[in-house]
C-alpha cells in the first residue's frame, strides 16, 4: 500500500479495513508476489480451481470490501473476493435500501464505495450523490451539481449516459457529458478542479468512466457518430492539468506512436504515420476512433490498455484504407501516453463495430506456459486473447455463433478473414449481417472468475440490414451515410449470458433471455454471478452451471453494472442501478417511435418491444441478507 | 409549388425579423398595449407564460404535394437530420418527429422556428445555413410523417408490427391551419 492510500483509508474508516483485508486474504487465497513499481497482490481461485489464473490487485484499487474503481479492479475482472453471499444463501437476498436519482434515463455505470460512503453519478445533468451507509436506508450526505452544457444532450449518440467515477486520494473524479472532468472532495462534495477537454458544438461528448491510474486521470471522448476525432488524455490528478493527449488518428507525433518503444506485433500495424496514410487525404481529421469504454491497467508492466471506436463516416466506401487507429486495442505508458503496441481489430470497418469493450488482464497458463494475457470479448462476436506484453493475438474464437461478417482470424497476420458478401457498399443494401452494429455484446462489461476459469459475457443477438448512402459532413451533426435496420437474430432469444471457458475458447453454458442482455456482470468468490435484464430482472445464477438461484424485479430495465461491497457492519451487500436507456434501452423512451425501425440508429427494429415490458426509471438498489 | 405568395428572402432570419413581409392571411397582430415590452424581433412580451396575444404565425407557403414532400425527405437525409431524429424521424439523439408529442409546438411556424433557431437541448440552428424555402419543405415533410402522404414510409417493425395509432387531439395538434 502506498502512503497516500493508507492515509485515506484511515481517515475514512479507521482500522476496520485491515480486518476485512486479512479475512479476505485468508478466504480467497491471495498470494504475495514480488513488487514491481507498486505492491501487487494476486487474486486466485484458491486451491482446487486448477486453472492457474491469477489477477493482479494493487492497494490503489481499494480494499476488496470497497469499490474505488468503475471497473472494480485495474484488471477489469469484475470478480470480487467477497464470499459471504454464496450459492447456498443468495436466495435470502432482500432489498435493504433504494434511492431515486431523479433522472429517468440510462443508468449505465455503477456506484463507488469508499469507507462508509456510497457515491452515485447520474446521467446528464451528472449529479454526484454521497450516501452515508452507516444510517438506515443510506442517508444523503450531499449532492454535487456540475451543470453541464445542455447542448451536449442532443450530441450524445446513445442516450445521455455516464459510466461511472473513480476514487483516489480523497477525490471522486468523473467526466460530465459536455467533456468536462471534475474532481470533487469525497468528504464534503466541494469542487476541487474542473477541466474542459473537448468541444460539444462539434459533437464531442464524454460518457466513459474516468479512470485514475497512479497520479493520472485517464479519459477519452465520445462522438464517433458525428465525425469526431478520437483521443485519450492523461490529466494530473492533483490539478486537472492535461499532461498528454493521444489521438486515435493523425501523425505518429499526435498518436504518441513515435519512437522505438512502439512495437506493434504484426507487420500490418507497423509503419510510419499510419494514422494519416491509411486514410484518404484529410479524412483522418473526421476519423473517429473515439474512446468511450473501459481502461485497464497492468501494474507489473506499467501499461494501460483500451480500445477505440468506429472510423468516421460510417459508410466505408467514403474512406478507402485501413483507417488506423479506429477499432484498435492499444497499450500505453500511463505517465506520458506513449504507445507500446497496437493491434487493429477491424481494418476498414464496414459495420460500426467499435471495440472499446473491456480488456480483462489475467495471468494464466497458455499452451503450458504462464503468460500475461489480455482477454477481449468483442462487439465483433469474437473473444480475442492477446499476449498483453507483445500484442500478439493468441486466439480469436466466436462466442456468438451467428457472427457472419468474418469467418475467423488469421493468427499469423492478425487480419480477420472477412466475408465479402457481408461487406457494406455505397448505394447497396446488405442484408442479414450478424451481429448488428450494437455487436454481439456492447460496452457492458463481462466478469471473469478465477475460481471457475469462466468469462461471463453479457451478449445479445441482433442482425441488421445496412444501406450505405452518401454522407455530408456538417460539424456537430451525425456523419453516417448509412440507413440501418436491426432485427432479432436467429433463435428465439435476443439476449444471453454466455459462460466462456477462456483456456479452451468455448462456450460452457448459456442462459438465454427474451431481451438483449445489456447490463454488466459481477462474479464473486461465493460462486454467484449477478446480472440484470432489460425487462428489469436482477438475477443471481450459479457460476458453475448457470442455474438461476434468485431474482428480483426492479422498477425499470437494467443497463448498469452490479457491484458488491462490505457495509459498515462488515456484511456483504450487492448494489445495482435500475434505469433503462442507452443505445438499445432508449427504445423504452416515449421520444422513440416503434413504427420507425430505423430510429435510434437502427436499434428500434430489434428493441421497440421494450416499450411493452418496461419503462424509464432512475433507481439505485442495495441488497443484503437480513441478519438472522 | 408555392402557395399564396412567393418568398424570395434568402435566409430565415429575414422572415423572422421583418414583420412587413408576413403574408396577409395570418392572424393580424394587434397593436401592443401601452407600456408592453417588445423583444428583439418586435414580439410582445408580457406577464403570462408564452405570448400574451397570438404571435404572428406564417403558414407553410408550400402545399404538401408529392414533389415538395419528396424534396423535404431528401433534405432531411442530406442535412443529417436523419442521424439525430431517426431514419424515418422516429427519434434517436433528438426526439421522434412522427409521434403526437411536440416539445415546441406543432404549428408550421413552430416547426420552422425549431429548425431555423435550434432548440436548447442540442437541436442545431439551421437558419444561417439553409434557405428559407428548404426549411419550409422540411417542415412540410415533418408534418406528413405518419400520414398517407409520407414519402418513403418506414418498413414494418419486426418486433412491434402493429404499434398503437398515434393519438393526435383533433384541432390541437393540427397546427397553424394550413401548409401541412
Ligand atoms: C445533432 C442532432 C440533431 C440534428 C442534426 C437535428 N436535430 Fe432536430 N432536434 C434535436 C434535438 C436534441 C431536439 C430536441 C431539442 C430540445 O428538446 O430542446 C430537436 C428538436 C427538433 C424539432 C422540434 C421537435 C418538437 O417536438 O418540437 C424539430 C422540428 C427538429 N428538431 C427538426 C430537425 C430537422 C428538420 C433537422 C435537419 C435540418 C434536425 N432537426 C437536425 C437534435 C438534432
Amino acid at each position: 500500500m502506498t502512503e497516500t492510500d493508507e492515509r485515506t483509508n484511515d481517515r475514512h474508516t479507521g482500522g476496520r479495513h485491515a480486518a476485512r483485508l486479512a479475512l479476505l486474504a485468508a478466504a480467497a487465497g491471495l498470494a504475495a508476489a514480488p513488487a514491481v513499481a507498486q505492491d501487487v497482490e494476486y487474486v486466485t481461485g484458491g486451491d482446487g480451481s486448477g486453472n492457474g489464473m491469477r489477477i493482479a490487485r494493487t492497494a490503489a484499487a481499494g480494499p476488496p470490501g470497497e469499490v474505488w474503481l468503475p471497473t472494480g479492479d485495474f484488471a477489469n475482472s469484475r470478480y470480487s473476493e467477497l464470499d459471504q453471499i454464496t450459492t447456498e444463501n443468495v436466495a435470502n437476498l432482500q432489498v435493504e435500501t433504494t434511492w431515486s436519482t431523479g433522472i429517468p434515463r440510462g443508468h449505465e455505470g455503477q456506484p463507488l464505495v469508499v469507507g462508509d460512503t456510497m457515491y452515485v453519478v447520474t446521467p446528464y445533468p451528472n449529479y454526484l450523490f454521497a450516501y452515508d451507509m452507516t444510517q438506515p436506508g443510506f442517508a444523503l450526505k450531499w449532492k454535487f451539481e456540475p451543470h453541464p452544457d445542455p447542448t451536449a444532450v442532443g450530441k450524445a449518440c446513445c442516450d445521455i449516459v455516464n459510466r461511472g467515477a473513480s476514487y483516489a486520494d480523497g477525490k471522486i473524479v468523473y467526466a460530465t457529458l459536455d467533456t468536462n472532468v471534475v474532481a470533487v472532495d469525497a468528504e464534503d462534495g466541494s469542487l476541487l478542479w474542473k477541466t474542459r477537454l473537448g468541444n460539444v458544438e462539434e459533437g464531442e461528448t464524454t460518457t466513459m468512466a474516468a479512470m485514475i491510474v497512479k497520479d493520472k486521470v485517464i479519459v477519452g471522448n465520445s462522438g464517433g457518430e458525428l465525425g469526431v476525432r478520437g483521443w485519450l488524455k492523461g490529466l494530473d490528478l492533483d490539478t486537472g492539468e492535461v499532461l498528454w493527449t493521444a489521438y486515435s488518428t493523425g501523425t505518429d507525433e499526435e498518436t504518441l506512436m513515435a519512437g522505438e518503444q512502439f512495437e506493434p506485433f504484426y507487420p500490418k500495424d507497423q509503419g510510419e504515420d499510419l494514422g494519416v496514410s491509411s486514410w484518404p487525404p484529410d479524412q483522418w481529421k473526421l476519423g473517429g476512433g473515439t474512446v468511450w469504454g473501459w481502461i485497464s491497467y497492468d501494474p507489473t508492466e506499467d501499461l494501460l490498455y483500451y480500445g477505440t471506436g468506429n472510423p468516421g463516416v460510417w459508410n466505408p466506401d467514403l474512406r478507402p484504407g485501413e483507417n488506423k487507429w479506429s477499432i484498435s486495442i492499444i497499450a500505453r505508458d500511463p505517465d506520458d501516453g506513449q504507445a507500446r503496441w497496437a493491434w487493429q481489430v477491424v481494418p476498414h470497418d464496414a459495420w460500426d463495430y467499435d471495440e472499446i469493450m473491456e480488456n480483462i488482464l489475467v495471468d494464466m497458463p497458455w499452451n503450458g506456459e504462464m503468460r500475461k494475457l489480455l482477454v477481449h470479448p468483442g462487439r465483433t462476436g469474437f473473444v480475442f486473447v492477446l499476449d498483453r506484453v507483445t500484442g500478439e493475438l493468441l486466439s480469436a474464437e466466436k462466442f456468438h455463433q451467428a457472427t457472419n461478417w468474418a469467418d475467423e482470424y488469421d493468427l499469423e497476420t492478425g487480419y480477420p478473414l472477412v466475408n465479402e458478401a457481408k461487406r457494406t457498399h455505397l448505394g447497396q443494401t446488405t442484408f442479414d449481417i450478424c451481429p448488428s452494429s450494437t455487436g454481439a455484446k456492447e460496452f457492458v462489461p463481462s466478469a471473469l472468475s478465477p475460481r471457475t476459469g469462466l468469462l461471463y459475457i453479457p451478449a445479445h443477438n441482433f442482425c441488421m440490414s445496412y444501406k450505405a448512402i452518401e454522407a455530408n459532413y456538417i460539424a456537430g451533426t451525425p456523419y453516417l451515410g448509412a440507413d440501418v435496420v436491426m432485427k432479432p437474430g436467429p433463435g428465439n432469444y435476443k439476449g444471453k449470458l454466455v459462460a466462456w471457458d477462456v483456456a479452451e475458447a468455448r462456450e460452457v453454458w448459456r442462459v438465454e433471455e427474451p431481451y438483449a442482455v445489456y447490463s454488466g456482470v459481477l462474479a464473486t468468490a461465493g460462486d454467484v454471478v449477478f446480472y440484470g435484464t432489460l425487462d428489469g430482472w436482477f438475477k443471481a445464477v450459479d457460476a458453475t452451471n448457470g442455474e438461476e438461484l434468485w431474482k428480483f424485479k426492479t422498477g425499470s430495465g437494467i443497463v448498469g453494472n452490479p457491484i458488491t461491497f462490505l457495509g459498515p457492519d462488515g456484511r456483504q451487500r450487492i448494489a445495482i442501478y435500475s434505469g433503462i436507456g442507452g443505445w438499445v434501452g432508449a427504445n423504452a423512451f416515449e421520444s422513440i417511435s416503434a413504427d420507425d425501425p430505423t430510429a435510434a440508429l437502427g436499434t428500434t427494429g430489434a428493441a421497440a418491444d421494450l416499450k411493452k415490458v418496461t419503462a424509464p426509471g432512475d433507481l439505485l438498489y442495495v441488497f443484503s441478507i437480513p441478519e438472522q | 409549388m408555392m402557395k399564396r405568395f412567393a418568398l424570395t428572402l434568402p435566409v430565415a432570419v429575414s422572415i423572422l425579423t421583418l414583420p412587413a413581409c408576413q403574408p396577409q392571411e395570418t392572424t393580424e397582430a394587434e397593436p401592443a398595449p401601452a407600456g408592453a415590452l417588445m423583444d428583439l424581433t418586435g414580439r410582445v412580451m408580457g406577464t403570462q407564460p408564452g405570448p400574451d396575444r397570438p404571435l404572428i404565425e406564417v403558414d407553410n407557403p408550400y402545399d404538401s404535394t408529392p414533389n415538395v414532400l419528396q424534396e423535404g425527405r431528401r433534405l432531411f437525409v442530406w442535412f443529417n437530420c436523419y442521424g439525430c431524429h431517426g431514419g424515418r424521424a422516429g427519434g434517436g439523439m433528438g426526439p421522434s418527429l412522427r409521434d403526437a408529442t411536440w416539445l415546441y409546438g406543432s404549428a408550421d411556424q413552430d416547426i420552422f422556428d425549431s429548425i431555423a433557431e435550434g432548440r436548447r437541448y442540442g437541436m442545431p440552428a439551421w437558419g444561417t445555413k439553409l434557405p428559407v424555402e428548404q426549411m419550409w419543405k422540411l417542415t412540410a415533410y415533418i408534418k406528413s410523417l405518419d400520414t398517407p402522404m409520407e414519402p418513403e414510409p418506414p418498413p414494418p417493425n419486426p418486433v412491434y408490427p402493429n404499434p398503437p395509432p398515434r393519438r393526435d387531439i383533433p384541432g390541437v395538434t393540427a397546427g397553424g391551419g394550413g401548409g401541412g
